[in-house]
C-alpha cells in the first residue's frame, strides 16, 4: 500500500490579461512521486486551464523546469518527499528572468537565441570534449565519436542568477558555458561575443548556476574557465601570437 | 501580446541585496558587494578627513578627539570587519576566478569567513584593550 | 506566437573587455599586500602602543621617503579597485549606453581627482617636518 500525503499544490496562474496570482489545490499525493506528477495531478483532476510544459519526464529534454518552494528544480526528477511533508503546501512557480506565457510556462526564446548566437552544440566529437579519463593520444578515426552536451537549455541556471535579473542582454550562465565547451582557441570568433560587458564580465562569482543545474554542466565553473581563456586570447593577440 | 512580467529588468538590480531563496555563493556575493560599498564610502570620507592634517596640528588632533565617541569607534570596528569579510571572500574570487577550487567554493567561503570572524575578534580585543 | 518578446535579445555591448578586469584582479591582491603594510606602520611604529596618534607622529613620520612613496602606491590601488568595482555595480542597474559614458567618464575624473589630492596632501604633510 503506498504512502499517501495530503498536500497543498500552491500554483502560481498566470493569463494574459490577469493579476498573476495563486491557486491552492488539496490533493493526496503518493510522496515517492514527483512535483511535476502533483502538477499534471491539478491539470487532470482540477483544473484543465493550467498551462505547463513537459515532455521526456527523465531530466532529458529540460522542458519542465520550475521554481519549488522559490528554488529551481527539474519538477520531473524532485521527489515530493524532498521538498516537503504531510499536511504542508507545495509552492510552485515559473521560471526567473523569462517572460510568462501562460501559468507555469515561460518563454523560452531568449536562451535558445542566445545558445544560437554561440553555437552551443548539442554533440561534439570527443577529441574536443571534456571527458573521463581520455587517452594519451587520440587517433583521427576518434573524432567520429560523438560526446552528447551535458546541457539540456533547461534555463534553471538562468533563472538562478542575480545578474540575469538585472538585464536581458547578459548571455547568461548556459551560453557562456557553451562557448567555454567549444574553447576559444578552436573557435575565436565568438572572442568578441564573450568578451563584452555583457558577457563572461558580467558575472560575480555568485554560483547560483551551479547550484541548480540538474545535468552537471557545472556553468560557473566554465564561466571562470572562460575568463582565463579570453585573457590568455587577447594576451596573445597582443604579442601577435593570434 | 505583451508579456513584461517576471523578464529581466534594471529594476530587480536589487535583488541582489535580499539573497533569500538562495545558496552560498549568492550569500556571498551580496555581502562582498555590501562591504564594498561600506568600503567605498569610508575611503572618501577618510581620504576627506585627513585633509585636516594639511590645516596643521590643531585642527587634526581636535578633529582626533571626535573619534573617541563610542559611536565612530563602532564605525571604525565596522570598516576593519569589512574589511576582512571582503578581503577574504575576494581572495577566494580570486582563486576560483583561476580555476583553484572551484568545485569546492562553498567549503572555500566557510573556511575564509571561520578565518576572518577569528581574525576579527582578535582584532576587537585588541581594540578595546589598547584604546 | 508573440512577436514583442524578441526584441529585446541584441548583440551584446562592445568595450568592457578583459582588461579592465584584469585590473581588479591585480589591484585585490596588491590592495591585501599594501593594506597590510599600511596597517602595521600605522598602528604599530610611532608612539606604541597606539601607533601614530598626533599630529607630530604623522609629520615625524613622513620624513622617510618610502613612507610617502608607499602611501601613494596603497591610493592608487584602493582608488582604481574601489571606482571599477562601483562602475561593475551601476553596470548591473543597466545603464543606457550615454549614461554609462558620463557614469566612466565621471568615475574616472573622480578617481584622478582623489590620487591627484591623496598625493598633494602625502607630499604637503611631508614637507611640513624640519
Amino acid at each position: 500500500m503506498a504512502e499517501k500525503w495530503k498536500i497543498t499544490l500552491r500554483v502560481h496562474r498566470q493569463k494574459e490579461n490577469q493579476e498573476p496570482h495563486f491557486d491552492d489545490f488539496q490533493m493526496e499525493v503518493n510522496p515517492d512521486e514527483y512535483v511535476l506528477d502533483a502538477v499534471e495531478r491539478a491539470w487532470a483532476f482540477h483544473d484543465r486551464s493550467l498551462c505547463f510544459r513537459h515532455a521526456c519526464h527523465h531530466s532529458t529534454c529540460g522542458a519542465c523546469g520550475m521554481r519549488v518552494n522559490g528554488v529551481e528544480k527539474l519538477t520531473c526528477i524532485t521527489l515530493i518527499r524532498d521538498v516537503t511533508h504531510n499536511g504542508a503546501t507545495l509552492k510552485v512557480e515559473p521560471l526567473r528572468n523569462f517572460p510568462v506565457v501562460s501559468d507555469l510556462a515561460v518563454d523560452m526564446g531568449p536562451l535558445y537565441r542566445k545558445m544560437e548566437r554561440v553555437n552551443g552544440r548539442a554533440v561534439s566529437p570527443v577529441t574536443e570534449a571534456e571527458i573521463e579519463n581520455p587517452p594519451s593520444k587520440w587517433v583521427p578515426e576518434d573524432s567520429e565519436y560523438l560526446r552528447l552536451s551535458d546541457c539540456i537549455e533547461c534555463g534553471l541556471c538562468i533563472s538562478a542568477c542575480p545578474i540575469m535579473a538585472t538585464t536581458p542582454e547578459y548571455l547568461g550562465p548556459a551560453p557562456l558555458a557553451a562557448a567555454q565547451d567549444q574553447g576559444l582557441r578552436r573557435k575565436p570568433e565568438l572572442l568578441s561575443i564573450v568578451d563584452c560587458e555583457d558577457g563572461v564580465w558580467r558575472c560575480h562569482s555568485a554560483f547560483e548556476c551551479t547550484a541548480v543545474c540538474p545535468s552537471f554542466v557545472d556553468p560557473a565553473r566554465r564561466i571562470m574557465n572562460l575568463r582565463t581563456q579570453v585573457v590568455d586570447m587577447r594576451l596573445r593577440k597582443l604579442f601577435g601570437k593570434a | 501580446m505583451e508579456q513584461t512580467r517576471n523578464q529581466p529588468s534594471a529594476g530587480k538590480f536589487w535583488s541582489w541585496f535580499f539573497p533569500v531563496g538562495r545558496q552560498v555563493g549568492g550569500w556571498a556575493f551580496a555581502l562582498n558587494r555590501l562591504t564594498a560599498l561600506g568600503l567605498t564610502l569610508y575611503l572618501f570620507i577618510h581620504l576627506t578627513a585627513l585633509g585636516l592634517l594639511a590645516k596643521g596640528p590643531d585642527g587634526y588632533d581636535n578633529f582626533l578627539a571626535l573619534t573617541e565617541n563610542p559611536v565612530i569607534k563602532l564605525g571604525e570596528w565596522a570598516v576593519v570587519a569589512a574589511v576582512f569579510l571582503h578581503g577574504f571572500n575576494g581572495i577566494r574570487i580570486l582563486l576560483t576566478s583561476f580555476g583553484v577550487g572551484v568545485t569546492r567554493q562553498r567549503q572555500l567561503f566557510y573556511g575564509f569567513m571561520v578565518v576572518a570572524v577569528l581574525v576579527i575578534l582578535i582584532f576587537t580585543l585588541r581594540m578595546y584593550r589598547v584604546y | 506566437m508573440s512577436q514583442s518578446t524578441s526584441s529585446y535579445v541584441s548583440a551584446p555591448r562592445p568595450g568592457e573587455t578583459s582588461w579592465i578586469w584584469l585590473v581588479k584582479i591585480i589591484t585585490g591582491p596588491l590592495l591585501i599586500l599594501v593594506l597590510i603594510l599600511h596597517m602595521i606602520v600605522n598602528h604599530f611604529v610611532g608612539s606604541l602602543p597606539t601607533g601614530l596618534m598626533t599630529y607630530n607622529d604623522i609629520v615625524h613620520y613622513y620624513q622617510n621617503p618610502i613612507i610617502p612613496a608607499i602611501e601613494i602606491l596603497f591610493l592608487i590601488t584602493v582608488v582604481t579597485h574601489s571606482l571599477i568595482g562601483l562602475r561593475g555595480i551601476i553596470l548591473d542597474m543597466n545603464p543606457s549606453r550615454p549614461v554609462l559614458r558620463v557614469v566612466t567618464w565621471f568615475l574616472s575624473l573622480l578617481g584622478v581627482f582623489a590620487v591627484g589630492y591623496g598625493i598633494w596632501l602625502v607630499l604637503t604633510i611631508a614637507s611640513k617636518g624640519g
